[in-house]
């Protein structure tokens, strides 16, 4: 509806002591990663901020103090929140933990891990607006499970992040109060819809970051912002307290600044939750709920074998790296499967027959599912009214001021997909196509351990160029889109640039798992991390803050 | 919040199909630098056991969904759905014959016991409706007289 396009401020009006330097050292070369002098990535911020606060080396309250500092600098700029809690708030629970540290008594795994949360996920201190006006000063009277268990185990929820208004968009533009810039070239998204938690993370503003992939939600804008971002299984996260827009295919993801970050909370919020009925009651593929051996996959580098992927077998999506993929991406997934086959994996391509139909089948399923989950924004029990003398008028007057274009686009798709005599033309078609594209996964599956492709088709749009056409918009989704129809986990993690910004536009691998696979995933990913050439993602616009 | 959410499901006419319809199905090519070359119209003629699909009525599917369009939206939204919709078509030229749909991904019956449990916040919750006089929530009268 009503969206807030800011012109993205010219880079000189950004603070002196945090210019927008380029690093002279990286070499932008379209067939290979940028390489880069800094030393190697720590491989967990969370490990390493879980050492530094047991060891006393620095305080909770000094690590958030650093990172709020960077955000208040970055957020003008960026706009990645639409709700940050009073500091003092956050800075009493920082205190609580340090007292307790002092105290020796035991934290939980992750203690002063600054979290944002997008604000589609229920958080009962903040408001929840799903990035909608219909919900604009909404407090839920609950937190969503995976908040609720982030916070058990110590983390700070430090704001809600910006998003397409209920998940439905890919560049985050679609929110009704403000459009978050890429990290990377303030001219462009960070990607959808989970474009703030991307951008927070990628910026430093908090250490991980909650979103939510019904269609490649959170692997696009990892893609984009040069983080890392991990779908679960579907089943995997309960989704009680998501703001539901395909119940069918929404999951809660992560996103970190490392594999075995993003993997940390993953863990942190998995696990059955008797109040989804679809979260699952399988032993999970986490080997262990036991967390220290869970973590032994995150170790450092130096401690890997000459040829620590040996026999892993990859399948490289042919579907994905053909017509329509920017040149620059494609080449950024050749260099990733050399890289795979340096770690000693064998790579193959594979054919995912029907491939292509995912995307109507996606587009179908998902927003008739969502017209039937956002019938319960009609002004009554929470969220915006505008009065009329007779219900009616009071329900279509509500919805039609408190929804945003795409929104009611979306709804009355799905209400004509719906329709009498049209469910068998379309709704149920789509599932059966659904049911193809799950068995495509499955039988390339147990021909190969995962699969891989790019994330998105192309580095990060400009700011306004999918704006009035939404089939163009819906052609970015297409190598997110079927993971979700076959429920399967992914890992999106940063593996090269192309050209663009003043340091280059990040470009993600996706990684695809069998079902509740994560596990292994994880360990392959981290492997890919930590061996690439030295390369940091870090955007420039906070890159002397970071190296200081 | 688990599970599909409530589906409109229509009764199955089937409508009878004059000749010389076509459903125009774009297929999709992924390139985003040319947006004409995006889309790429097919037309072939409809199946006669496939219905004959009547476009979208934007007004009409309005009034079902409950949201009050201004006619300069039903304006704005009237291509763009038909545009979508049309790209949905590509669907039916798939053979579907032996396929059984899937609900999701995963089905597992995975209920909780069906013992009613009281909400600890119901302060907030109340807190959170607009119009409420205790212990109704007050809503604008359903009929109306004419």
């Amino acid at each position: 509806m009503i969206l807030t396009l800011q012109t993205p401020r010219p880079l000189s009006r950004l603070p002196r002591f945090l210019p927008f330097s380029t690093n002279a050292s990286i070499t932008l070369n379209q067939s290979q990663p940028a390489t880069c002098t800094s030393p190697p990535p720590p491989h967990s911020q969370i490990l390493s901020t879980r050492h530094s606060l047991l060891s006393r080396q620095f305080s909770a309250a000094d690590l958030l103090r650093s990172h709020l500092n960077r955000l208040n600098l970055t957020e003008p700029h960026l706009r990645s929140f639409l709700h940050l809690p009073d500091p003092s708030d956050l800075l009493a629970q920082a205190d609580s933990l340090d007292r307790r540290i002092a105290a020796g008594e035991d934290v939980g795994p992750l203690a002063g891990v600054l979290v944002a949360v997008k604000d589609n996920i229920c958080t009962a201190d903040m408001p929840s607006t799903g990035g909608s006006r219909i919900l604009e000063g909404y407090r839920p009277p609950f937190d969503a499970t995976a908040v609720k268990r982030a916070k058990e185990l110590g983390a700070i929820v430090v704001g809600k992040t910006n998003l397409d208004e209920f998940g439905m968009g890919s560049t985050t533009e679609g929110s009704a109060f403000q459009v978050t810039a890429n990290p990377w070239d303030l001219s462009r998204v960070p990607g959808g819809s989970s474009g703030g938690s991307a951008a927070a993370v990628s910026a430093r503003q908090c250490v991980v970051s909650l979103g939510s992939d019904t269609g490649g939600s959170v692997r696009q804008p990892a893609s984009f912002c040069g983080v890392v971002g991990l779908k679960p299984t579907y089943g995997r996260v309960s989704r009680f307290g998501l703001m539901a827009y395909a119940s069918s295919l929404d999951t809660i993801g992560c996103f970190g600044s490392s594999v075995a970050d993003a993997g940390i909370l993953l863990h942190a919020i998995s696990g059955h939750d008797r109040f989804d009925a679809t979260s699952s009651n399988q032993i999970p593929k986490f080997i262990s709920q036991d967390v220290p051996n869970f973590l032994s996959h995150f170790v450092s580098a130096s401690s890997f074998e000459s040829k620590p992927l040996k026999g892993l077998r990859v399948g490289l999506i042919r579907e994905t790296i053909g017509d329509g993929v920017d040149a620059g991406v494609i080449s950024a997934i050749h260099s990733a499967a050399s890289h795979f086959e340096e770690l000693g994996c064998s790579v193959n391509e594979v054919s995912l027959p029907s491939f292509s139909l995912g995307l109507p089948a996606y587009y179908i399923l998902a927003s008739s599912e969502s017209s039937s989950n956002l019938s319960r924004y009609d002004g009554i029990r929470y969220g915006n009214q505008v009065y009329a003398d007779e219900l009616d008028s009071l329900y279509g007057s509500s919805r039609a001021n408190g929804f945003g274009s795409e929104v009611k686009m979306r709804i009355l798709m799905g209400t004509y997909a719906l329709s009498a005599g049209y469910y068998d033309a379309y709704y149920k078609r789509a599932q059966q196509v659904r049911t193809i594209i799950r068995n495509s996964f499955t039988e390339a599956l147990n021909q190969n351990d995962i699969l891989i492709s790019p994330a998105a088709p192309s580095p990060a749009y400009k700011i306004g160029e999918k704006k009035n056409d939404p089939l163009a918009m819906y052609a970015g989704d297409i190598m997110t889109v079927n993971v979700n129809l076959a429920g399967l986990p992914a890992l999106v993690l940063p593996c090269g640039f192309v050209e663009g910004g003043t340091a280059g536009l990040p470009i993600g691998l996706q990684m695809i798992g069998a079902a509740f696979g994560e596990e292994e995933l994880l360990r392959v990913g981290h492997i890919f991390e930590q061996t690439l050439e030295n390369c940091r993602f870090v955007p420039p616009i906070i890159a002397e803050d970071i190296a200081s | 919040m688990g599970g599909v959410g409530a589906m409109v499901k229509g009764a199955s006419y089937s409508y009878a199909v004059f000749c010389g319809s076509f459903l125009r199905s774009p297929r999709l090519s992924f390139s985003i630098h040319n947006k004409k070359k995006l889309l790429k119209f097919r037309s072939f003629s409809s199946k006669s056991t496939c219905s004959s699909l009547q476009p979208p009525d934007v007004s009409r599917l309005a009034k079902t969904a409950q949201i009050s369009l201004t006619p300069d939206e039903v304006e704005e939204f009237a291509p763009k759905i038909q545009q979508v919709i049309d790209w949905f078509g590509q669907l039916q030229d798939v053979d579907l014959q032996s396929v059984e749909p899937s609900i999701r991904a995963e089905t597992e019956n995975n209920l909780r016991d069906n013992v009613p449990e009281t909400f600890d916040h119901r302060d907030a919750m109340i807190g959170a409706v607009p119009s409420y006089e205790e212990p109704y929530i007050k809503v604008p009268r359903v009929l109306s007289m004419d």
